[in-house]
């Protein structure tokens, strides 16, 4: 039921629309110009990404709060991954990933990604190294990471799999670490 | 309905922003003590409180005092989903609204205005979302209220707020 309240939430949610391939060239701008910048330290461009996302993030949570008119937190960290997937893939990037591999302790999941926006035309350079080592679209785990912060979720997120480097799924991987509790006034003198 | 002041509290507790619609302080007429020590002042037209920056300041940190224990007092009878709305007094209303960032919103109206938890909610989403948080000038954390005071945000508040009274 909570499930189908998602989906809906997310399919009414109205967005202004930018052009697909805009977005998909200047992402893959970037990544290219960060490739080049670290001299192919695949490595160090993962982490780059990952904190251009993270800083994205922090402002994109209220925006999405904002446009989902959410009006109570979510009860667990199952409806957490739901509205992500459902509302916040939806009305960002216009896909819905798929929620999968949970573990049994409903801390980690999985979300795999049937299309990928920022990856078509894409191809890894052909150097031997970038095909094991760049994650392309690590900017995705950044974004989940610092919107979630802002909402009280200390998460870990990385992907485990990407059809770009030749695997059959693109799978991201998200724990939940903690939920960050209210931050107190200072005492008073 | 006449709106008192507005005041946004970050989720560190910190007040980032406050404004009051009151009519710049007349001569003081000896209240200021007792004002002072009650949490906020009774804001009354026919005396208007002291506003110099320090008292500000104050009046703030008792209002975020306030606000943060009955939020918690009612999260803790009713539940976590439950949320407090307002809490009045004979001079006047608190309206408060929290978002799930942990974002605060205190407004003082007088005793007669309805819920205003829309019009908060609406500050929220058309102005502090459109003008603070998409402005790429402003820092991402607002310590001493940073990135707050734009001209956008302050003339879409005034105006906004101006509208309703």
């Amino acid at each position: 039921m909570a499930s189908s309240k998602a989906s809906r939430l997310g399919e009414e949610t109205r967005m202004d629309k930018v052009n697909a391939e805009l977005v998909v060239l200047t992402y893959g701008t970037i990544v290219a110009q960060l490739c080049k910048d670290f001299d192919s330290d695949y490595v160090e461009v993962n982490k780059q990404l990952d904190k251009m996302g993270y800083n994205i993030g922090l402002r994109l949570i209220e925006d999405y709060l904002a446009k989902s008119n959410t009006v109570r937190r979510c009860a667990n960290f199952r409806e957490t991954a739901e509205m992500i997937a459902k509302v916040g893939f939806k009305i960002f990037l216009n896909i819905t990933p798929t929620i999968t591999n949970w573990t049994s302790d409903g801390k980690q999941f999985s979300l795999v990604f049937d299309e990928n926006p920022f990856a078509d035309f894409v191809e890894l350079p052909d150097d031997g190294r970038a095909q094991d080592e760049l994650w392309y679209s690590n900017i995705l785990c950044g974004v989940l990471r610092g919107a979630l912060e802002m909402v009280q979720m200390q998460v870990e997120a990385h992907f485990i799999s990407d059809v770009l480097r030749g695997n059959d799924t693109t799978e991201m991987r998200i724990s939940l670490i903690r939920y960050i509790d209210d931050e107190l006034p200072p005492e008073d003198d | 309905m006449v709106v008192y002041s507005f005041y946004i509290f970050d989720r560190h507790t910190e007040c980032i922003y406050s404004k009051s619609w009151l009519p710049p302080p007349t001569s003081h007429d000896g209240s200021a003590a007792a004002a002072a020590a009650a949490a906020p002042p009774p804001p009354t037209t026919t005396t208007a409180p002291h506003t110099t920056a320090s008292d500000n300041n104050n009046d703030a940190k008792l209002i975020f005092g306030t606000v943060f224990s009955l939020r918690n007092m009612v999260r803790k009878l009713g539940g976590d989903d439950d949320a407090f709305v307002s809490f009045r007094t004979a001079h006047y209303k608190l309206h408060y609204y929290e978002t799930a960032s942990s974002l605060r919103l205190v407004m003082l109206t007088d005793t007669a205005t309805p819920s205003m938890r829309n019009v908060l909610h609406q500050i929220y989403i058309n102005l502090w979302v459109e003008y603070v948080v998409k402005n790429p000038l402003s820092p991402v954390e607002h310590r001493g209220g940073r990135g707050v005071r734009n001209e956008l945000f302050e003339l879409g508040l005034d105006q906004f707020v101006r509208g309703l009274m």
